[in-house]
């Protein structure tokens, strides 16, 4: 497969603290690649590291399947970024920021109203940067990412501080991007509803450790699902359901069942009323993503 | 490298640099218009005279406090809103940057020289100096302060780009330009001292028979290897600096 980014035990320590450790990051071409992991995880020293803003402490990076140490300049032509909090000079105008980039990656002057256009910030184009709210700076940080036409996009929490219209469009934005301009997208998040609407690859990385990469159909295969009951007098009939050599769990007065198909559900509810018991609820319970989440992290904390 | 340049003076111009260009001139205008040249009349071309009372103030203070001001100005914005990580994951080098920004304050502050160049014609005109204007002892001030603020000018882009505020490196700056004032009164410690090698490079000699009115030995190794050691100092520290 082709890799448009790829780490090899990259690693990265600032005294005692392995911020990252060992990482094997892995993004095929047209993806949209979720990096997901919690506050203080490692996702924004490792975004860093592939825009070399810093050196690892060891590990090697390929981008576009050259060494990052040697092609610096010529990779850099072709990646667009947004890191962290929303860059930008407050003395100058929308237009004036992007002019000021502009110059250097030399584009030509109409790209900078195509790109405003883009993050709908085309009204606001002469007005001083700092008086923006902090969804319009973070459009502009995102206008300016795609200032270069990049083919591979690297954005930092690109949905940090907008509100949920501003939410959606960006997220169309980002979803877009693969077919429309064969980009492929590193988006970085705490949020795992975020990523889940987004990504097509997911990479779970906590405590520096990358914990789980790989498609997102695949991580939803954690989310089995299980059923749940409400009944009357659910102790009694949580034994007779295990008396019967079923699989049931009890918790706070609900029983549980774990994967269960169509008809095994139907003779349980079947069995638990010809045995007296009141069946007040069936629910399927979907586990959210953030369940498999805490459950993967614990997993490696554990082992 | 061009291109960055372009890129920093954008930057630059659209904030207000214009009034800090034109202070130190200011400031040298106004102590030439104050002086009182008239007891060097028919001893020595008042031009000189005139030069010497407008150097005071100027090169001796403001000339290297002004170094900083602009290096301050340079990095200021990059400071202010994660400027350095946006310019820097750009496809440009950091050695490049740095260059730019140092070239850009350099080319700054040759035009306050020629500012500088401009009050002491607007103070001799206004004082109705009667000699004639020895331009090419005028020139040589001129362009030599100008070659004298090169290790000047590296130190304080370091310190900027190593300090966040506004404040410290203002205040480093401030700790060494002080001294000069003793340091340009002693032949000893004098000619080694990089902030005061404006005042020496400024002030009107007779013919020696070098380009600058200091001897060319000093101006290789004291400002030479003063700018050296500032720029390398600077350059390898912006090169490690986490962004």
């Amino acid at each position: 497969m082709e890799y448009i980014v790829k780490t090899e035990n990259l690693s990265k320590h600032f005294g005692q603290e392995k911020a990252v450790s060992g990482l094997e990051m892995k993004i095929p071409k047209g993806e949209i690649y979720g990096f997901l992991g919690p506050n203080g995880a490692g996702k924004t020293t490792t975004i860093r590291m592939l825009l070399g803003l810093m050196k690892p402490t060891s590990g090697r990076i390929e981008i576009f399947q050259n060494d990052l140490k040697q092609e610096r300049l010529n990779i850099l032509r072709r990646v667009g970024s947004l890191v962290e909090s929303p860059s930008y000079y407050p003395h100058l105008t929308a237009k004036e920021n992007l002019e000021a980039l502009r110059k250097i990656v030399g584009v030509p002057k109409q790209r900078i109203d195509e790109v405003l256009e883009i993050v709908r910030l085309t009204a606001a184009g002469d007005k001083k940067v700092k008086g923006f709210s902090l969804g319009m700076k973070q459009r502009l940080g995102i206008a300016a990412s795609l200032l270069n036409n990049p083919e591979l996009l690297i954005l930092d929490e690109p949905t940090n501080g907008l509100d949920p219209s501003g939410i959606i469009e960006i997220r169309n934005l980002i979803k877009s991007l693969p077919s429309e301009c064969g980009m492929t997208v590193l988006i970085s998040s705490h949020l795992l509803s975020e990523i889940d609407q987004m990504a097509t690859t997911v990479g779970i990385v906590t405590k520096g450790k990358m914990i789980f990469q790989d498609s997102i159909e695949a991580m939803r295969m954690f989310a089995q699902q299980s059923v749940l009951l409400k009944v009357s007098e659910s102790d009694k009939a949580w034994r007779t359901l295990l008396g019967r050599g079923m699989k049931a769990g009890l918790d706070n007065g609900i029983i549980s069942l774990p994967e269960q198909s169509d008809e095994n559900v139907a003779e349980t509810v079947r069995g638990l009323v010809a045995d007296g018991f009141s069946v007040y609820r069936v629910e399927e319970e979907r586990r959210s993503l953030e369940d498999i989440f805490l459950q993967m992290t614990r997993e490696e904390q554990a082992g | 490298m061009l291109t960055i340049l372009k890129s920093e003076w954008f930057k630059l111009r659209k904030s207000n640099i214009i009034g800090i260009l034109l202070v130190g001139p200011l400031i040298g205008l106004g102590a030439g218009i104050g002086a009182d040249i008239a007891e060097a009349a028919g001893m020595m071309n008042e031009w000189y005279m005139l030069l010497i009372y407008m150097n005071l103030p100027y090169a001796v203070l403001f000339l290297p406090l002004v170094t900083g001001v602009l290096a301050s100005l340079v990095c200021r914005y990059e400071h202010q809103a994660g400027g350095w990580k946006q310019l820097l994951a750009l496809p440009v080098t950091r050695g490049k940057v740095f260059a730019a920004k140092y070239v850009l304050i350099l080319l700054l502050v040759l035009f306050i020289q020629l500012f500088y160049l401009a009050a002491i014609v607007g103070a001799g005109l206004y004082k109705g100096v009667a000699d004639p204007f020895p331009a090419a002892i005028i020139w040589k001030s001129i362009l030599g302060g100008w070659v004298a603020a090169f290790p000047l000018v590296a130190m304080q882009l370091w310190m900027s780009v190593w300090f966040k505020s506004f404040a410290a490196p203002f205040a480093v700056n401030v700790v060494f330009t002080l001294p000069s004032i003793l340091a340009m009164n002693s032949e000893k410690v004098g000619p080694y001292y990089p902030w005061a090698q404006p005042f020496a490079m400024m002030y009107p000699a007779t013919e020696n028979g070098d380009i600058f009115f200091i001897p060319w030995e000093q101006l290789m190794t004291v400002i030479g290897g003063f700018f050296l050691l500032f720029y390398l100092g600077g350059y390898f520290y912006f090169q490690r600096k986490a962004v």
